[in-house]
């Protein structure tokens, strides 16, 4: 409860600082601790995610905020990436793979929110989405670091956040709303798969410590 | 030849001797014994308001030669109500299984056919061996956005019925109870109870998709009792335990992340380990015996919370520590 909102406050406030003091320190940061913080902050973006989708969906409007809606896929939905995966390919999954799947997706799923948070209706609804925003940059945060401290690439950024010109827009506002209903979906779903992942990271990384010399100048 | 006719509850049935005329004489049995020809309108047997004691074998004859002319069973019965239907994955993620029944019968025979629709694509719900009302699914991708939609349409012949399910592929995850429940008593230890059990053997891959528990005891003589959650592990020690009382315990299982509880497991008895009783002498020491266990029935705390994996409190302190290693790590990698 409280030790996260702390994590994710630290999150926000540390991205806004424009310059930190230098760091020296050596710490023990063991690869399994940083998985299980990253699983942890899965789980409580997912209860946060319920409120919010519950709110935005009320914002459009039936029929998204029907229990029962489930609406075909429309081609164009493909932009936003997708957890759906074939079972024997998921268990089969490198660590490296597993992880940059999870930080791909979870920057792209952020860019999108962001474009939402620009546009959404009232000041409650952008209010929480400013709130999610900043833990899912938390989480992304969280798996740059597992990457890093197992010694894997970051994978690179996503190629054109939406807004820009050239990524086409919905042709209308009823598709718009569709739009937004499976990018909460697919956020919802790739949480549910977060958990998933890091639980069968946590189980193959060996809680291996690794010291850590950190010199770090401004930012 | 022989015919059969289905007819609902409370209609009125008109039974035709075969070819015979109207008017022609014949006699009509019903299960071999003569029906009276008050129900007789010509060579027509004529049945109102039938129920389900008429259900039979009715039979004419002509009537000098004795004849059979025509032979019918009567299967008096109701066309099916809605059925209920009920899916639910207990071998997560592999798949999932529904099972259905009707809830009043019918009386007559009832055919049944399910499709299983995932987004486009219909998918083959295979019969079980064992158990005529029920289907599996295996799943062919995991963590689909889409909802699955399962169709069960309930046939005989007075009517039809069906009934729709449409879940999302987490909804329904419901692990069966844990296996092999055991509660020991521990030697010299007079208020503890150690219990362990086992995953439920129909849960493919713990591993990877780790369970929770929750266990639930009291004392056979109280009602209330007493929960704990742990998020990790097959076994628990109760220390709170009433010297001298046996104890009911139960567990049960959840996937660690999604879905909903299982029931609860057999339920285990046992009685923590008292000393061997000394031998009692004086008056003074039984009431001394009697008045202690008496005064121990305090009511008991409620929930509490063991969690191995994680520790509250220097947690804060190793929080603020990893965002910051975290971010200057993300920092370095950038610079």
């Amino acid at each position: 409860g409280d030790s996260w909102g702390i994590f994710t406050f630290l999150c926000a406030a540390l991205c806004n600082l424009p310059a930190l003091p230098a760091l020296n320190c050596t710490e023990e940061l063991g690869a399994g601790q940083s998985i299980q913080k990253t699983y942890d902050l899965t789980r409580y973006l997912e209860h946060q995610l319920r409120t919010l989708a519950g709110t935005y969906l009320n914002y459009l409007g039936p029929p998204f905020n029907e229990p029962d809606f489930n609406p075909p896929r429309l081609a164009r939905a493909e932009r936003v990436p997708s957890a759906t995966v074939d079972l024997d390919l998921w268990r089969g999954l490198t660590d490296n793979a597993r992880l940059a799947a999870n930080y791909r997706a979870y920057s792209r799923l952020l860019c999108y929110l962001r474009a939402l948070d620009g546009q959404a209706g009232t000041a409650e609804l952008r209010h929480r989405l400013g709130h999610f925003c900043s833990s899912l940059q938390g989480l992304v945060l969280s798996i740059a670091g597992v990457m890093s401290s197992l010694g894997y690439p970051l994978p690179a950024g996503p190629s054109a956040p939406p807004g820009t010109p050239g990524t086409p827009g919905a042709p209308n506002d009823f598709l718009k709303k569709m739009d937004d209903f499976w990018l909460l979906k697919e956020l919802q779903t790739w949480l549910w798969r977060s958990a998933k992942d890091f639980n069968r990271l946590k189980k193959k990384v060996p809680p291996a410590v690794v010291t850590l010399r950190l010199e770090a100048r401004g930012f | 030849e022989s015919h059969t006719q289905y007819e609902r509850v409370g209609a009125d049935v008109t039974m035709k001797c075969g070819s015979m005329d109207w008017d022609a004489a014949v006699t009509w049995t019903a299960n071999g014994t003569d029906i009276d020809e008050s129900h007789l309108n010509g060579s027509y047997l004529i049945l109102k308001n039938v129920d389900l004691t008429q259900s039979g074998q009715y039979s004419c004859y002509e009537g000098s030669s004795w004849h059979l002319k025509y032979q019918t069973s009567l299967r008096v019965g109701t066309p099916p109500k809605e059925p209920v239907l009920m899916c639910r994955s207990n071998n997560y993620p592999k798949g999932f299984y529904c099972s259905w029944h009707l809830p009043t019968p019918t009386y007559i025979p009832n055919s049944f056919n399910i499709s299983v629709i995932h987004g486009t694509s219909e998918m083959v719900c295979e019969k079980d061996v064992f158990l005529k009302n029920r289907c599996h699914i295996r799943y062919l991708q995991l963590f689909s956005t889409v909802k699955y939609k399962v169709t069960l349409t309930v046939t005989n012949a007075l009517g039809k019925n069906s009934t729709t399910l449409t879940f999302d592929e987490f909804a329904i995850v419901k692990p069966d109870p844990p296996e092999s429940v055991v509660a020991k008593p521990v030697p010299n230890n007079p208020r503890r109870l150690e219990v362990s059990w086992q995953n439920p053997s129909s849960w493919p891959d713990p591993e990877s998709f780790p369970l929770k528990f929750f266990l639930r005891y009291r004392p056979l003589i109280l009602d209330q009792w007493q929960h704990v959650e742990l998020s990790d592990g097959t076994s628990h020690t109760i220390t709170d335990a009433y010297a001298g009382k046996e104890y009911i315990i139960q567990v049960a299982a959840k996937d660690n992340d999604i879905g909903t509880w299982s029931d609860w497991s057999v339920a285990v008895h046992a009685t923590p380990w008292t000393e061997e009783p000394k031998h009692l002498t004086t008056e003074a020491q039984v009431t001394e015996t009697t008045s202690a266990s008496t005064s121990s029935f305090m009511p008991p705390p409620t929930t509490k919370i063991y969690d191995k994996g994680a520790v509250v409190g220097s947690g804060a302190v190793a929080v603020c520590w990893t965002a910051g290693l975290v971010l200057a790590a993300y920092g370095v990698l950038f610079i």
